[in-house]
């Protein structure tokens, strides 16, 4: 029997569709079901069709709303954070050359710690009194009493304080990632705006930022989808409190499902929740990466 | 002279500034592991410890359970990793070799995936799980942990396969070897090492997974983070074995991360930026 080209792409692209399709594509519709069905989760697949009511009790809800915004103010002050000293980073490596290398090992070595190890270790140097960072803080002269910021205890800064260990994780990551774009600008572009006499201020603006804007909207999209989804982190932090201060929409979600079991609504919020992500990704996508190219 | 000399002093600083500030932390992690275990809370807290002691790495014998979570840890990512690379080598080739609407879509769809908030899927995988017989067993774990391996690896795959000169496999088509041949002859003796780099990249990925693995195990097969995150809660934070399983759990990872730095920048962004 002869294969064309295109029946043998077919086959060895089969095996990984049916397990997507089965452990990715099916979920995702039973879960669109269930979005408009009063499923409880003790008795998964049934319950009565209720149309959009979940949708119309999720959209009016202040708690859900509440968290959406948290979810946003969350993911915007981690990812500026990252981006701002990550990208100072990277321009940094880049000016040094060769001597950033150990720079960059000392910056690889919390790409892949794991999240939870991350989130517990943060929450034991915030513990109010007796942690570290309060403590240092008091040595400076910036505090006067170890006790006086109460990190994850208090709902004005709790939203800050869950990020910070996002924040130095993934910081490297955008560092690294950005350094890898910069790398891959030619050289020659940058001296020749050097000859005709481009300022420092100039070459950045005209040739960095436009050449490096697919990379920027690759490391945006993907690290801001991250912190939008971010659960562990926060989960073994605070599990969303002080009074749902730190409560962002993955954990609301989680909540509404396991502990109050009502999984239509939970999957009415994720629906909607997906849906958001989906078009500011697509937003960001042609807004950054689209500019650079049709420009 | 002058200037340039105040120039690089202030890089020095700065340079040293960012060092202490990122390593600090993981820093007091390991320092704290080998305090004595009633020193984890001391106050005020120490930098360094003042006395060395093991004692919590030794407590971590009074909990066999979450001794045995590292061995699910470990099973399950391996079955992950050998799931996943079943599927995906194939499916990478296709995607790589020949350019066709299917193997685009399939890429677009593997990136789409990274859009889906864990929690949504996860009750829908438990019951999709519990159907099958497979709650509470290792290979549900892994499997769930493959929905987010297959499509990393199929980018990173197909980004390390469209380096290999198409000449290789025609030279082989044309000594009389099929299709499927050239695919295990050529393709994968050449591209070993891009396997293996994305081989340790889903194994982690299964290591540091949470939410499904909080879902899909309940008492004989939790995994490191689960026993790690439970003992919080469980024990009223032992601080001190706190930070000896911590340091223990991240170990590998921070081995990994060290050794492939570059490639896992490409990794994490699925190969849209190349190392």
């Amino acid at each position: 029997m002869k294969l064309t080209d295109r029946s043998f792409v077919l086959v060895l692209l089969l095996p990984a569709t049916l397990f997507l399709a089965s452990f990715v594509g099916y979920p995702l519709f039973l879960l669109i079901r269930d979005s408009f069905h009063d499923v409880s989760i003790y008795a998964l697949g049934e319950g009565e069709f209720v149309g959009w009511a979940n949708y119309a009790k999720a959209l009016s809800s202040s708690r859900v709303l509440d968290s959406a915004g948290r979810t946003l103010n969350y993911t915007i002050l981690a990812l500026s954070a990252e981006f701002v000293l990550g990208f100072g980073a990277a321009l940094l490596f880049n000016a040094m050359g060769k001597r950033s290398e150990i720079l960059r090992t000392v910056f690889a070595f919390p790409l892949m710690i794991p999240p939870i190890v991350a989130g517990l270790l943060w929450r034991f140097m915030l513990i109010d009194n007796i942690g570290i960072v309060n403590h240092i803080l008091e040595q400076l002269g910036l505090i006067a009493d170890s006790s006086d910021i109460s990190w994850l205890g208090d709902r004005d800064i709790v939203l800050f304080s869950v990020a910070l260990p996002n924040i130095w994780l993934t910081t490297s990551f955008v560092a690294l990632a950005l350094y890898t774009g910069l790398q891959n600008i030619p050289s020659e572009l940058i001296e020749a705006a050097k000859i005709d006499g481009a300022s420092a201020m100039q070459r950045f603006h005209r040739i960095t930022v436009p050449l490096l804007r697919p990379v920027i909207a690759v490391v945006l999209i993907l690290r801001g989808i991250d912190a939008a989804r971010a659960f562990d982190m926060i989960w073994i932090q605070t599990e969303g409190g002080p009074r749902f201060a730190s409560e962002i929409l993955s954990i609301h979600i989680y909540r509404t499902m396991i502990r109050y079991g009502n999984v239509g609504e939970a999957s009415a919020i994720a629906a909607l929740f997906m849906l958001g992500m989906l078009l500011i990704s697509a937003m960001v996508f042609f807004l950054i990466w689209g500019r650079g190219t049709w420009q | 002279m002058n200037s340039s000399f105040a120039q690089r002093t202030t890089l020095a600083l700065l340079v040293a500034t960012i060092l202490i500030i990122y390593v600090f932390p993981y820093a007091f992690l390991v320092s704290t592991s080998v305090k004595p275990p009633e020193d984890a809370l001391a106050i005020p807290p120490t930098l360094l410890p003042q006395r060395i002691s093991l004692e919590n790495y030794s407590n971590i014998g009074e909990f066999p359970s979450v001794q045995r979570s590292f061995g699910n840890s470990i099973i399950i990512a391996l079955l992950c990793t050998g799931w996943t690379l079943l599927l995906a080598v194939p499916a990478a080739y296709g995607v790589a070799r020949f350019a066709t609407w299917a193997g685009k879509l399939f890429l677009l769809v593997a990136l789409v995936t990274r859009l889906i908030p864990p929690v949504s899927v996860g009750i829908p995988l438990f019951a999709i799980m519990r159907s099958l017989g497979l709650t509470d067993t290792h290979v549900g774990v892994a499997l769930a942990h493959a929905t987010i391996g297959v499509p990393l690896a199929i980018w990173l795959l197909a980004s390390f396969m469209e380096g290999i000169p198409h000449e290789l496999e025609e030279a082989a088509r044309v000594d009389g070897c099929s299709r499927l041949g050239a695919l295990f002859r050529i393709i994968i003796p050449v591209a070993a090492g891009g396997i293996a780099v994305t081989a340790v990249f889903v194994f982690l990925a299964s290591w540091n997974e949470f939410l499904f693995s909080l879902l899909l195990s309940s008492t004989g097969i939790k995994t490191a983070p689960i026993a790690i995150a439970e003992f919080k809660s469980q024990y009223s934070i032992q601080w001190g074995t706190m930070t000896s399983l911590s340091v223990l759990y991240s170990l590998p990872v921070i081995i990994f991360s060290l050794v492939m730095q570059k490639r896992i920048v490409a990794g994490m962004t699925m190969g849209a930026v190349k190392g």
